[in-house]
């Protein structure tokens, strides 16, 4: 383990090159690191795209955090990977500066310490950095909780408080606290948060607000009567909650299924506790999406489906061969429709039989080739062929194909679009070998990814691929 | 026969730059480059006139720019390109389109193509106005933003589509040599083969002076260009507002902005 895990930052340190120096610095320590950070920080243009960019590993970015580099500390406070201990540092830094952009970027990063938040919470000065850390979902209960009360005499504690009332971390006794002094929309965001008290939830199904029971017909908390007394308001959107409701009574669907509104008879026909009367009324719905939902929902039945495999609207016919349920029979006369969507859904169904695919994988058209090439009943032949195709999405539909033999995949290993190689180091029907042989790839990312994988997987690799190995030859099977 | 493909490394900004300290443009350490969109496709269009014809075509990609611009010039190799040529000298540092072009004219009248290709623009610059330079230096029949091409090697006339205003197409018959700015979407740029790529890093990439051209530092440059930077900077912000508050209120807002534009 650690023979090989020198070997690789050996490695590194030979190749020269700033990304994979970056992919194998967490493994290394004393010279090696110093030796790999000098490649990785040579430049400050490299430093930059380091700290910028989204891959690179935390104790890189920690490591550049000492550079003491104002464009640098800017990217770190931006870049989702940067670690909690770093951003402290950052944090003092920046406060030492009075740099408040800083201050607003920490205050909303979602690694950002409960400590650190806190501090801000209490001590920040600036409305950017308050609003900011009221939408941080990061910030946990004490930390909203300080902050509204920090600021419960101030004219910014309106924006604060509706920022916490859709903060997933709001606790159910500040929520509490903030409805009582809020407006309605406030009142509305804190009924539709998943920490409502009972008891608000409760006491709001008194209101005769729009928004407020907009929110609440969604919820399954809500009394049948005041379902049903919104299932009979005049606003379609409180209807909708009611049809989207799990907990709507069949009675109730049986008379939202004539709604008015085409979008509340849309949330209807996506029930799994349709009765067969109302599967009957939504088949001979005049709004294309009705029928789409219908066709689309898994129980509807047969002969439902057969009727929409034969319905006028390409949407609704591609709509059936989604349908996890779709028989065999639609499946093959949908595989011969004029609609190249509706071809792909059946080339995409996993319930699609491996003589259908051999059938679509004649098709010319990209997306059903792309459905073919993803799907696990494809036999490998079909594959082979499929991995020479001209379209990357082809190509990259046999790399996601999860059945897809390494026999199938090598060809790929040189595919000219650099992210499919990237996929392939990530594949696991992929050889060790197969992968390690891309560490030399022309383009930095795959050559990161290579190392990545080589750094995660260090203990199963076996040393010889790496210990003093200039150039591996791949095995052609 | 030859096409002659000139083609440019554009910088591309990060999200947060800093100005250069002359103020007169961004600090290079900020800039990512890359080879323009729009040569891309003016490089695939050769490439399928090549690929397509019977008789032997050379496909010459030139750029004018520092040393930086040969891994751009390596890419279009990778692609199928068979030469690249690349021409500087630092007195040309500010040189503006149409002396660029000037440069471009020289080195395509000792290459002697029988076709230019330019993309219509660069994405960093945007003046859309180098390949008409080279026409007119040239003395050559032009046409710009090309959709699409119908040219075989050896004849002496292309017809080509040029995309205008409105979604119009304008059928215009040109008679060759010609210079043509290609439009993005005439066709679909390829991705460079891994051997292509292997191969481009072994071949040679030449580097012409102005000297080799017959030029001098005094006809480039930005005291030559009729359009210099005097400074480059961040206008101020004022006119954009972040829509705050509940998601309900974010949407009644905005249908409020809507109603207000539309005069309802």
């Amino acid at each position: 383990m650690q023979d090989s895990a020198d070997a690789l930052v050996k490695l590194a340190i030979k190749a020269g090159d700033p990304y994979v120096a970056a992919a194998v610095h967490e493994l290394a320590t004393g010279a090696s690191k110093r030796r790999l950070e000098a490649q990785m920080m040579g430049t400050r243009r490299t430093a930059l795209s380091l700290a910028r960019w989204e891959h690179t590993p935390a104790s890189v970015l920690a490591a550049l955090s000492g550079i003491g580099d104002d464009a640098v500390d800017l990217r770190l406070d931006k870049n989702p990977n940067t670690a909690a201990g770093v951003l402290s540092n950052l944090y003092v830094d920046a406060s030492n500066k009075k740099n408040l952009d800083l201050t607003k970027l920490i205050a909303q990063h979602r690694n950002s310490e409960a400590g650190i938040l806190k501090a801000i919470a209490l001590h920040a000065e600036d409305a950017e950095s308050l609003l900011a850390l009221s939408k941080n979902p990061s910030a946990n209960a004490e930390v909203l909780t300080c902050l509204s009360a920090r600021l419960a005499e101030d004219e910014l504690s309106v924006a604060v408080n509706k920022n916490i009332a859709q903060n997933i971390s709001a606790p159910a006794d500040l929520l509490e606290r903030i409805y009582r002094q809020s407006d309605l929309h406030t009142q509305a965001a804190i009924i539709g948060h998943v920490n409502c008290p009972d008891a608000l939830i409760a006491e709001a199904m008194d209101s005769e607000d729009l928004l407020v029971m907009r929110t609440l017909a969604r919820d399954k908390r809500v009394t049948v009567d005041t379902l049903g007394r919104y299932a009979r308001s005049d606003d379609a959107g409180v209807r909708c909650g009611v049809a989207a409701n799990a907990a709507t009574p069949v009675s109730l669907i049986s008379d939202l299924i004539n709604d008015r509104s085409e979008l509340v008879r849309r949330e209807i026909a996506s029930r799994d506790d349709l009765l067969p009367v109302h599967i009957v009324k939504l088949l001979v719905d005049t709004d294309v999406w009705v029928r789409q939902r219908l066709a689309r929902n898994e129980i509807a039945p047969l002969p439902v489906l057969k009727a929409f495999a034969a319905d006028a609207q390409a949407d609704v016919r591609r709509a059936v061969a989604r349908n996890a349920q779709c028989p065999l029979e639609l499946l093959e006369s949908l595989a011969t429709d004029s609609n190249a969507w509706v071809r792909a859904a059946v080339a995409y169904q996993h319930h699609s039989p491996p003589e259908l695919l051999v059938a679509l994988a004649e098709d010319e058209d990209v997306d059903v080739l792309s459905g073919v090439a993803n799907n696990p009943n494809t036999p490998q032949r079909i594959l082979e062929k499929l991995v020479a195709s001209g379209e990357a999405d082809v190509r990259r539909g046999v790399i996601l194909n999860k059945a897809a033999t390494r026999h199938t995949l090598l060809p790929l290993l040189e595919d000219p679009y650099y992210l499919h190689r990237i996929l392939m180091v990530a594949n696991p029907s992929m050889h060790e070998l197969d992968k390690w042989n891309l560490r030399e790839d022309p383009d930095y990312q795959v050559r990161f990814s290579v190392y990545r994988w080589a750094v995660k997987n260090i203990a199963p690799i076996n040393a010889r691929y790496i210990v003093g190995n200039e150039v591996i030859r791949r095995r052609r099977v | 026969m030859k096409i002659l493909v000139a083609v440019k490394q554009v910088a591309a900004l990060e999200e947060d730059f800093e100005i250069r300290a002359d103020g007169k443009d961004v600090d290079e350490d900020f800039m990512l480059y890359d080879l323009n969109e729009w040569d891309d496709y003016s490089l695939e269009e050769a490439m399928k006139i090549k690929e397509a014809s019977d008789t032997e075509v050379e496909v010459v990609v030139v750029s004018v720019g520092p040393d930086r611009v040969d891994e751009s010039l390596r890419k279009c190799l990778a692609k199928g390109a068979d030469r690249a040529i690349r021409v500087w000298d630092d007195s040309a540092e500010g040189s503006d389109a149409v002396v660029i072009g000037r440069i471009l004219a020289e080195t395509i009248k000792k290459e002697a193509p029988d076709m230019v290709f330019a993309g219509v623009q660069s994405s960093d610059q945007a003046y859309a106005s180098t390949g008409i330079s080279v026409a007119s230096y040239l003395n050559w029949p032009h046409a710009a933003v090309v959709a699409d091409l119908q040219y075989k090697p050896g004849d002496n006339k292309a017809v080509v589509r040029r995309e205008l205003e409105g979604g119009l197409l304008q059928e215009v018959e040109i008679n060759c040599p010609a210079v043509l700015t290609i439009q993005l979407g005439i066709n679909k740029p390829r991705y460079a083969s891994l051997r292509g790529i292997k191969q481009a890093a072994t071949k040679p990439i030449e580097e012409v002076s102005l000297g080799d051209l017959g030029l001098s530092a005094d006809d480039v440059g930005a005291a030559k260009s009729m359009s210099r930077v005097r400074r480059m900077y961040v206008p101020e912000k004022g006119r954009a507002t972040m829509i705050e508050g509940t998601l309900a209120e974010q949407a009644a807002k905005i249908i409020q902005i809507i109603n207000e534009f539309k005069g309802a």
